[in-house]
Parts: structure tokens; C-alpha cells; sequence
């Protein structure tokens, strides 16, 4: 889906990636690991056309995108998920829903949106309990899932999510990831940026380990779990020992 | 000139107030108010959608005028043609203020650039009009006349009123009331109000913050600008049309700047104070309004009312 080759961002002079490979297979989940500062973000916001970057950036083999800025790459359905849910928060939940329709709507065009709204509805009852109130006013739980139910109205082939565990409760994060996973099964193509490697890498398919802006180990999720050094460096000494 | 349909006799230190001239005193007052209302609007719309305080808004309103009169009086358009055509080069005015006072600057280093900017294109605009059409005040017909010619004016419980005011209270309601259902109701004021609340996310998933930002200084020149047409014919045409920002501001001030509606009830508010001013001190009238925006300053500088969120548009 997405074919990633020799890419390089940069914050002013400080080299953040200092040349990625890696692939986003289609219909799976794809997870990037690695400590604080490793440059996971900055990859995403790389692909995603926010920040500066050089290098090859291949979407369906065809398309390439690095040179893009973020409205088409938006347009293009790949549709990321900020860090920091960045919901709009004096819109209220359906009209922030409203907003991710744009990339397919045009602003004076008349299609209905109401099967995307049904749909992200179905996955999140909670949003559609609280339609009519402003998006400041609720918890993070709710504020992380309209991000994402946002970000799916835009009918998006790939989805970025950029930490989306970050600054909830643990029995949340749980309920967050089983419904990224329901997301998946419906056939999405996600990369996943975590922090918490451990549930990162049970839900998903392939793990690349970023660190120093350098893939440092990559692999099927389910051998990584089991590599020590994978958990002597992100899961603890605990899961080292078990490992 | 401007409260002509009831001028206060001062040669004896006031006169007496009977409810007649009440009664026009108070729509002069809401008229007026209506001006500084569709200003104030203006004004905070822009704040939200770029956080730049507009000091040019009271030239602008002052060129939409001219441009009415030009059209009107000097190419002497029909009505229907002078309008629409009117209302297109205040969009296109908007377009180029914009373009010229915010795009270049959203990213100064210095984030005050824009708001300066706005200083500065306010003395070209009273300049070039100045040089365009010289000082001198012109005249522009009211939109509707006697058989004379003249200002049609009507008898409302005893009062005589110039039709005038009374057509700037609607013109403004319906002009201000459209404007707040585009933002709110709209599918394109939906993607107004994100790109206004947060940039980056809205560029993110797709919004043209140039197409949001150009929408919405459109939208707010043309309003002004139609406080311009709607004010000129009792006013008359003059660069001077532009200190009318200043009630706008103190009655923003006194509403708060972070809600239209206690916008519109101070410009309201502004307005009618004013009008009654003049019964008694007719020239101290700007020194009553400023006195009671100091007042607010001091004991209540929130303003009347306070919004909870206050970037929801």
C-alpha cells in the first residue's frame, strides 16, 4: 500500500530521519515502536505532508506522494489521526464529524453523509449519545474517539494514528485498541504509532523499531514479542526474563 | 445631518422631551446602533477566524460607501443592477484586503504584523479615498423616496420618521441573521469555524484554510460595506464615515469581545446613548459613550456577556 525508501525529515538543521525503509502492506496493521524522540511522529507527519522531508514516499506502487502537501495527501485517503486528538472544540460531536467528510464533499457540494455518520455511530454509540455537545467539553476517551470517527468520515484507504493511547486510562487504552482492531477487520490498512509497545505488537502485524530516526529491527508482530532484545528494551526486564 | 428628523433645539440649554421625540430618538439610536453592530460583527468574526483585531473596519465601511455612490449617482445605475454589482466588488474588496493585509503576514515572526498591517491599510484606504474623491461630503439618494424626490418618511404613532433608519434596522437584522446561519448552519461554515478554531488540524484532514480565510473576509466586508450603502444617504458620503469604528469598538468593549450577541447589544446600546446624548449635549455625545466604556472598563471589562467557549463562531 504504502512503500516507503530512503527518507529523510528534518526539524531546521537536526536530522530526525536519517533514512527510513519500510512497508505499510495493505489491509493490515503496521506498528512503529520505540522510546520518546526516536522519530515516530515525525514520520508520520512525514507521510502524512506536514513536515519537510526528501526521499520516496510510493502509494499503491503508482503514486508518489513526498512531494505533496497535506490536503492532497489527505485527499488521497490517507487520512492521519493527530497526535493530541486536535478535536475542534467549539464544534459540536456531529459537526467535528462533519468536517472529515471534506476531502470527498467539496464545499458547496449536496452528497449525504449520513452512511459514514451511521456507521462511525455503530463503532462509537458514545459519539452518537453526545452529537449535540461541544467537542471541549468532553473526557479524552470521547475526544480520541471522535478524532478517529472524524478521520474515518473522510472514507479514508489509510489510516495514521499517532499515539492514540496517549493520556488515557489503561482500561480505555484497552477498549480503544479493541476497537482499532474492529476497524481493521473491516478491511483498513493502519499504522499505528504507540508507546505501549506490548499492546502495539499483540494487535498487530508487522513492528518496526525506530530509534535514532533508524529502523533499528523489524518483523511479524508475533515473532518480535518473543525477540529479547525487543523486550529488554521496550517491555521491561520482567518480559525479558519470561522471554 | 444624522439626527435630522428630530434636531434638538439647544438655545436653551435642551428641550423638552415629549414622546415624540422620544420615539425618534430611539430609532435613530437603534439604526445607528445597527451600523456599529454589523461593524462589530464584523470585527469579532475576524478575530476568530485569524485573531486579528480590524483597524481598518471603519474604512472599509467608508469605501463600500463610495462605491454605492459611484454607482449609483455617478454612473447613475438602476437599483436592481447596482446592488448586485455593489455587493460583488465588496466581495472582491474583501478578497483583496485579505490578501494583502493577512496571507503575506500569518507566518511574521512578529504575530502583532497583521494586526498593524490593518493600521496601515485603514490610511491608505481614508487617503486614497481622499485623493480619488476629494474631502468634500457627497450626497447619495436613500434607497426609497417621495414623489419629490426627497427621503420618504412616514407617520409611526404621532412621529414623523425618515423610512431610512427604519430600512437600516432591517436591512442590518437580515443582513447580520443570514451571516450567523452561513456559520452555524452551513456545511461551508462548518469548515469555517474548524479552520478558524484550529489550522493545522483542518489542513490536515483537508480544509483550504486560504478558501476558509478568503470566505470569511469576504463575508465581512460586504457587511460592513452594506452598512456603508445603508448609512451614507442620512450621513452623507465622507472619509469621516470611518470613525463610526470607534462606536463599534467601544460598543464590542462594552458587550464583550468574546460573544456577537453582547456585541450587538452594546453597539445597541452605544447607539441609542448617543442619540439621547444629543437632546442634552450635543456636542459632548462621543464624550458620553466613552465615558460609559470606561465604566465598563473598570467595573465589568469581561462585558455583559460571556461566552463559555469563546472561539465557538
Amino acid at each position: 500500500m504504502i512503500k516507503i525508501k530512503e527518507l529523510h525529515a528534518y526539524y531546521d538543521l537536526i536530522e530526525a530521519l536519517k533514512g527510513i525503509d519500510m512497508v505499510v502492506e495493505k489491509g493490515k496493521i503496521t506498528c512503529l515502536i520505540g522510546s520518546n524522540g526516536a522519530g515516530k511522529s515525525t514520520l508520520m507527519n512525514s507521510i502524512s505532508g506536514v513536515i519537510a522531508h526528501k526521499g520516496s514516499i510510493m502509494v499503491d506502487g503508482q503514486t508518489e506522494i513526498a512531494k505533496k502537501n497535506s490536503r492532497q495527501i489527505a485527499r488521497m485517503g490517507i487520512i492521519q489521526v493527530p497526535e493530541g486528538r486536535h478535536v475542534f472544540p467549539g464544534l459540536s460531536v456531529e459537526e467535528n464529524l462533519q468536517t472529515g467528510t471534506i476531502v470527498w464533499h467539496g464545499y458547496f457540494g449536496r452528497k449525504s453523509y449520513e452512511a459514514e455518520l451511521e456507521m462511525v455511530y455503530e463503532l462509537f454509540p458514545r459519539l452518537k449519545e453526545r452529537r449535540r455537545q461541544l467537542a471541549w467539553s468532553m473526557s479524552g476517551g470521547e475526544q480520541q474517539m471522535l478524532a478517529i470517527g472524524r478521520a474515518l468520515m473522510a472514507r479514508p484507504k489509510v489510516l495514521l494514528l499517532d499515539e492514540p493511547s496517549m493520556g488515557l486510562s489503561p482500561l480505555l487504552v484497552g477498549e480503544m485498541f479493541e476497537k482499532i482492531v474492529e476497524i481493521n477487520k473491516s478491511g483498513m490498512t493502519i499504522l499505528l504509532n504507540e508507546q505501549n509497545a506490548r499492546l502495539a505488537m499483540k494487535i498487530s502485524d508487522f513492528t518496526y523499531v525506530i530509534e535514532q530516526g533508524r529502523i533499528k529491527m523489524s518483523g511479524i508482530s508475533a515473532q518480535m514479542q518473543n525477540n529479547p532484545q525487543i523486550a529488554e528494551a521496550y517491555l521491561g526486564k520482567q518480559a525479558a526474563a519470561q522471554a | 445631518m444624522l439626527h435630522g428628523a428630530a434636531s434638538p433645539d439647544n438655545k436653551n440649554g435642551g428641550i423638552k422631551v415629549n414622546f415624540s421625540i422620544f420615539f425618534s430618538m430611539l430609532v435613530n439610536g437603534l439604526s445607528m446602533g445597527m451600523i456599529y453592530a454589523m461593524i462589530a460583527m464584523g470585527l469579532i468574526l475576524l478575530i476568530r477566524a485569524v485573531g486579528v483585531l480590524n483597524f481598518a473596519q471603519g474604512d472599509l465601511l467608508m469605501v463600500g460607501a463610495y462605491i454605492a455612490c459611484v454607482l449609483i449617482m455617478d454612473l447613475s445605475l438602476p437599483f436592481y443592477i447596482a446592488v448586485p454589482l455593489s455587493l460583488v466588488l465588496y466581495a472582491l474588496l474583501g478578497l483583496v484586503f485579505m490578501l494583502a493585509t493577512y496571507w503575506p503576514l500569518r507566518k511574521a515572526s512578529y504575530p502583532v504584523a497583521p494586526i498593524i498591517a490593518t493600521m496601515g491599510a485603514s490610511l491608505v484606504l481614508s487617503e486614497g479615498t481622499m485623493i480619488l474623491f476629494g474631502s468634500w461630503p457627497r450626497i447619495i439618494s436613500p434607497v426609497l423616496k417621495n414623489a419629490q424626490g426627497k427621503a420618504l418618511t412616514v407617520n409611526l404613532f404621532g412621529t414623523r420618521l425618515q423610512v431610512q433608519f427604519l430600512l437600516i434596522i432591517v436591512v442590518a437584522i437580515v443582513a447580520m441573521a443570514l451571516i450567523y446561519l452561513l456559520f452555524e448552519k452551513s456545511y461551508i461554515g462548518i469548515m469555517m469555524q474548524a479552520a478558524a478554531q484550529d489550522k493545522p488540524t483542518a489542513e490536515l484532514i483537508g480544509i483550504s484554510t486560504l478558501m476558509t480565510t478568503a470566505a470569511t473576509y469576504m463575508l465581512v466586508v460586504v457587511l460592513v460595506s452594506i452598512g456603508g450603502y445603508m448609512v451614507a444617504p442620512v450621513y452623507t458620503v465622507t472619509t469621516s464615515l470611518s470613525s463610526l469604528n470607534l462606536r463599534a469598538f467601544a460598543g464590542t468593549v462594552i458587550g464583550g469581545f468574546g460573544s456577537i450577541k453582547g456585541a450587538i447589544i452594546g453597539c445597541l446600546l452605544v447607539g441609542v446613548v448617543e442619540s439621547f446624548a444629543t437632546i442634552r449635549f450635543s456636542s459632548y455625545k462621543d464624550a458620553i459613550v466613552f465615558l460609559i466604556l470606561i465604566v465598563f472598563l473598570i467595573f465589568r471589562p469581561q462585558g455583559l456577556i460571556i461566552d463559555k467557549v469563546a472561539d465557538k463562531a
